[in-house]
């Protein structure tokens, strides 16, 4: 049941996202504003897995430039309408996952991660290569779907659509939060062998929202290609996409439904302010992997989290003894008591 | 801890609203009036950074000193050029941001093109959508001028497909005996350097030169050995390499180790590189390059241009600063003849006065067919006594033609 | 069909850039085999001492391979530190993930502070002997690639003595093994950990060092050369080191014969191929490595 705190936040969070093109007061405010979303959404889709299940994955710019392709080929060579494109090649995606997932997940962990950096890495081959039908080097155009809008128009119309899929996605990610399916996932992420042997099916799971998870990656891909024109394998298929994805996830807090799209608002800005900052040199790098590195060693949960318990604290709420803990606060406070002994 | 869960949703969502707003109110530009003693705001982006940044600063250099002769001599109508550039990390979603930013959020008067055609067409879109006159120092590939822009122009001789052109003539103007009659390619994959090779190709195929070999390999290519291994084994009469500057000498290096030795060998970009010499161990004899730009050109800005930019730098003008200041002398041309540099009707007015008018230039008099493709040709420059020289066309040439071509 | 010459100099070629690629992949299966860690950053460190060589080279005018006196040591004790400062400091359940981030950022650092110090210029060492070759059976051989070769081999073997013959060896490969174990029987597992990703980051080094003799080197190489020794060290089975010397120089061989027929660019799909291949139908890799089912 909603409670009115909640509703009440929900209604200021929409209204802030929807009345953000009636303030931005130029188009490029509005354009930074897209790509925000733009990351949110990836971020968000990005979580089913990495949140729910705990698999990292560094991939998912390939099946975001996949959905981008895809849509851009379907209305190019098939010469389908632009949004009938979007969902077909978002299908399309989502059941080439199934493959790609049977090859990642039958192993664990580092597996994962090999194969999808991998998976980046042959989809950059194979779209430079294979230029008769992707353009390679040449880069692929993809027509306006309403061309007779005027660029800020344009934008417009496109920041709603990105925030109605951010939408989409934060509702999925809400309803299997809430599922048994959901309670399945994260019995993976805590103990994998446990969550086997009490008869969860594990394998299945972890397929079933890797497919999800790569359908909204490809909607946001296509989306994009739609919007932004203009498709090149070497910015399409690129790694560092993927990494944007994962620091923005985990700074915001996987375990949160709102921790992506809060990380995409910190990173999106964070990336912008180190361009700014470094002008000319390479050292907005070194700025993202300082970052990334201070997340991962300090930070793993997130700042949401971190955020919410120093809040608890000050306020010194009771805590009730039922509580969700990942095993690894767990672990870690079973040694602190050993010690304490 | 349900209750403290659902607070860390909530607490979120406010964050995020916060930053939201914050978003929105930090964008409030300097909405600026344009008094005619303001300053031109010339918007650029450049790859100063990432994989196009070493000509990327060539291109930023011919920008500046287009700027600084120009500032020197009054300004353009009255006022003085101020550049606004931008580094597009070598990204195309980062040109385009650029690029809204300069035109949205800077307001910028006039933007004038970034570096490598894989950039030229994201930012050109971003310029036609907001009605900007766009000039262009680097996009030379066939594909810029196919995507129906109209205030496009490309600010050198010629597009990528004719830098042979006369190098095509002499060798098909040869007697059928003295022709090379076997040819291998190969070239980056990237639309300017694969454009250089094919243009070639495609007119001597059509003269029934036969193609024994044709490879293409990705930019990120640094071990030639195996494309090297097909080229010799071929033993091609002549070579030709679609490349930038360090492939190139990978490729020609590679090859020494195989002792392949061609009757002649091209190569577009690397052989005018100032230490391309060292780079091959000083066996430069014979090899040629296309080139639309020459420091000792006889145009009468040239001299100008040498001059200062050598004053100014240290060191005398290359292709790629030629062709940013050539760019600036284009925009120039049209604004001081159309007398208004400012965003709205203004740009649609220098868009037609380039169109129908020739401007004179560092490269010689340039003028654009509809779709902004100049309409000229390269040069052609070889290694002769241990310095690149024009040999090609007859009528500017500085030295005569080697061939064949002693071994490296 | 390409001539027998053409195959022949492809089978060479291969061979030496296996070669490479074994030494390479020796270092990332340490990794692995001792922590369970997917070392991102590894060809991070090999561009490193790729640029290092080449400083060495244009500043100081000394061979490329005298900088090994210095690189060797240090990257070493880089590695230790890394394992003991950073890696061994995160939690246990979510190492491996967390890992891979970690090493994720320390490759972005070393390609941001490489771009910052050398620019992104397209570097490469001028050597007198850069385009010398050797004839052997019809096929040349350049000179540099096989002083590259040489070196690959002499610190394989090297490794492999020091695995074999040495008390160290012995707690490595215990601590490999079972760690449990080793340190039951008395092996301090922890700092044979440490010293074992230093030896990792070593072979780095000297790798680094070679391919800086006859390959352009910039910031953003790394990429280039994480994706095939990743999938080297999967085919190989993950966590051991013979089998992962025996993909390496297999598929540096069908890579090089590949580029025959295909060209370049479809050439290097064979690794990903190949690591699809592996995991969908032999997940504990081809030759051994016992490790691969569970991670």
């Amino acid at each position: 049941m909603l409670s009115v705190s909640r509703a009440v936040g929900l209604v200021v969070l929409a209204a802030a996202v929807l009345s953000f093109p009636g303030l931005a007061p130029n188009p490029y405010i509005l354009s930074a504003g897209i790509v925000v979303l733009n990351y949110a959404v990836l971020a968000t889709s990005w979580n089913f897995v990495g949140g729910f299940t705990g698999y990292i994955s560094l991939g998912h710019g390939a099946l975001a430039g996949l959905g981008g392709y895809g849509t851009a080929l379907l209305v190019t060579k098939a010469g389908l309408p632009s949004f009938v494109a979007l969902a077909v090649a978002a299908l399309a995606v989502a059941a080439l996952a199934v493959p790609i997932g049977l090859a990642a997940l039958r192993v664990r962990g580092a597996s994962f991660v090999i194969v999808s950096i991998a998976l980046v890495l042959i989809l950059l081959l194979v779209f430079q290569s294979w230029s008769s039908v992707t353009g390679g080097s040449r880069g692929l155009v993809v027509p306006r779907p309403f061309p007779d809008l005027l660029r800020p128009e344009h934008h417009r119309v496109f920041y709603y659509l990105f925030a109605g899929l951010l939408a989409l996605a934060l509702l999925a990610w809400w309803v299997i939060d809430r599922s048994r399916f959901g309670l399945g996932l994260k019995a993976i992420r805590e103990d994998e062998d446990k969550a086997e042997a009490l008869g969860t099916p594990t394998f299945t799971y972890k397929l079933i929202v890797f497919v999800v998870s790569a359908g909204f990656t490809a909607l946001a891909g296509g989306l994009y290609a739609l919007w932004f024109g203009d498709l090149d394998p070497v910015f399409q298929f690129s790694i560092l996409t993927g990494s944007y994805l994962v620091l923005m996830a985990l700074l915001g807090g996987v375990r949160n439904l709102f921790g992506p799209l809060a990380g995409a608002l910190i990173v999106g800005t964070a990336l912008e302010y180190f361009k700014g900052q470094f002008g000319n040199t390479p050292l907005h790098l070194v700025a993202t992997g300082v970052l990334l590195g201070l997340v991962v060693m300090f930070m793993p949960d997130g700042v949401l989290p971190a955020i919410t318990g120093l809040w608890q604290r000050l306020r010194k709420s009771p805590q009730s003894s039922i509580r969700e803990v990942s095993a690894a606060d767990l672990q870690t406070e079973r040694q602190r008591a050993e010690v304490a002994k | 801890m349900r209750s403290s869960l659902r607070r860390t949703r909530w607490a979120t969502a406010l964050g995020a609203t916060t930053i939201l707003a914050l978003g929105a109110c930090s964008g409030d530009g300097d909405g600026g009036s344009t008094a005619t003693d303001d300053p031109i705001l010339v918007g650029i982006s450049l790859p100063l950074t990432g994989d196009f940044s070493e000509p990327g600063k060539g291109v930023q250099q011919g920008y500046e000193a287009w700027a600084k002769i120009t500032n020197d001599k009054g300004g353009l109508l009255g006022r003085q050029i101020q550049l606004k550039i931008l580094d597009d990390q070598s990204n195309a979603d980062r040109v385009v941001a650029d690029y809204e930013q300069l035109i949205g959020s800077d307001e910028a008067d006039l933007v004038v093109g970034p570096f490598s055609t894989r950039l030229v067409v994201p930012a050109a879109r971003v310029a036609e959508e907001y009605g900007m006159l766009f000039v262009e120092p680097a996009g030379a590939a066939k594909e810029v001028f196919s995507q129906g822009f109209k205030n496009l122009f490309y600010a050198a001789p010629a597009v990528a497909n004719d830098h042979y052109n006369h190098l095509a003539e002499y060798l098909l103007a040869l007697p059928a005996d003295k022709r090379p009659k076997t040819v291998a390619y190969a070239a980056m994959d990237d639309p300017f350097a694969q454009g250089t090779a094919y243009g070639l190709k495609d007119k001597l195929e059509a003269a029934g030169i036969k193609t024994v070999v044709n490879e293409v390999y990705p930019p990120n290519t640094t071990d030639f050995s195996s494309i090297a291994a097909k080229i010799a084994s071929s033993k091609a009469d002549m070579l030709v390499g679609g490349s930038q500057y360090q492939d190139g000498v990978n490729l020609i290096v590679a090859l020494q180790q195989l002792n392949y030795q061609p009757k002649l060998a091209a190569f577009s970009g690397a052989p005018t590189n100032p230490e391309f010499a060292k780079a091959i161990g000083n066996k430069t004899e014979g090899v040629l390059s296309p080139t639309g730009y020459s420091p000792d050109a006889p145009y009468p800005s040239n001299k100008e241009f040498v001059e200062k930019f050598t004053a100014q730098f240290g060191k005398a003008p290359d292709e790629d600063q030629a062709n940013a200041y050539t760019t600036g002398q284009v925009v120039a041309a049209a604004v001081t003849a159309v007398g208004c540099a400012e965003q709205g009707d203004c740009q649609k007015k220098l868009v037609d006065w380039v169109h129908g008018n020739k401007v004179e230039t560092v490269v010689g008099p340039l003028s654009w067919d509809q779709t902004g493709k100049p309409q000229g040709a390269h040069m052609i420059q070889q290694w002769v006594g241990g310095r690149i020289r024009i040999v090609l066309p007859e009528a500017v040439k500085e030295a005569e033609f080697v061939y064949p071509k002693p071994a490296w | 069909m390409p001539s027998g010459a053409l195959l022949f100099q492809s089978v060479i070629l291969g061979l030496l850039l296996g070669g490479l690629y074994a030494l390479l992949a020796a270092g990332l299966t340490l990794y692995f085999g001792i922590m369970r860690v997917v070392m991102i950053a590894h060809s991070a460190f090999l561009i490193l001492a790729a640029y290092l060589a080449w400083w060495t080279h244009t500043r100081l005018g000394i061979d490329p391979l005298l900088s090994m006196i210095v690189t060797v040591p240090l990257f070493f004790g880089a590695g230790v530190l890394l394992q003991r400062g950073l890696l061994s400091r995160l939690r246990a359940i979510t190492l491996t993930m967390m890992s891979v981030l970690l090493t994720f950022a320390v490759a972005l650092i070393i390609e941001g502070l490489l771009g910052y110090a050398f620019t992104g210029t397209q570097r490469r060492i001028q050597l007198g002997y850069g385009s010398a070759g050797l004839q052997v059976f019809g096929a040349r051989i350049a000179v540099v690639k096989l002083i590259a070769f040489g070196l690959a081999v002499l610190a394989l073997a090297a490794l492999y003595l020091l695995m074999k013959k040495t008390t160290f060896g012995w707690a490595l490969r215990a601590t490999i093994q079972h760690r449990d174990a080793a340190r039951l029987v008395g092996i301090d597992t922890e700092r044979v950990a440490g010293y074992g990703f230093g030896l990792g980051l070593a072979t780095a080094a000297i790798g680094g060092t070679a391919l800086s003799l006859d390959t352009t080197i910039y910031p953003s190489l790394h990429w280039h050369w994480i994706g095939p020794l990743m999938a080297i060290i999967v085919v190989g089975g993950l966590g051991s080191v013979p089998g992962a010397a025996a993909a390496a120089v297999l598929l540096g061989l069908i890579q090089s014969l590949l580029q025959i027929p295909l060209g370049t660019t479809w050439a290097q799909t064979i690794f990903y191929l190949a690591l699809f291949a592996t995991l969908a139908f032999r997940p504990q890799g081809f030759f051994g490595g016992r490790l691969a089912q569970r991670f």
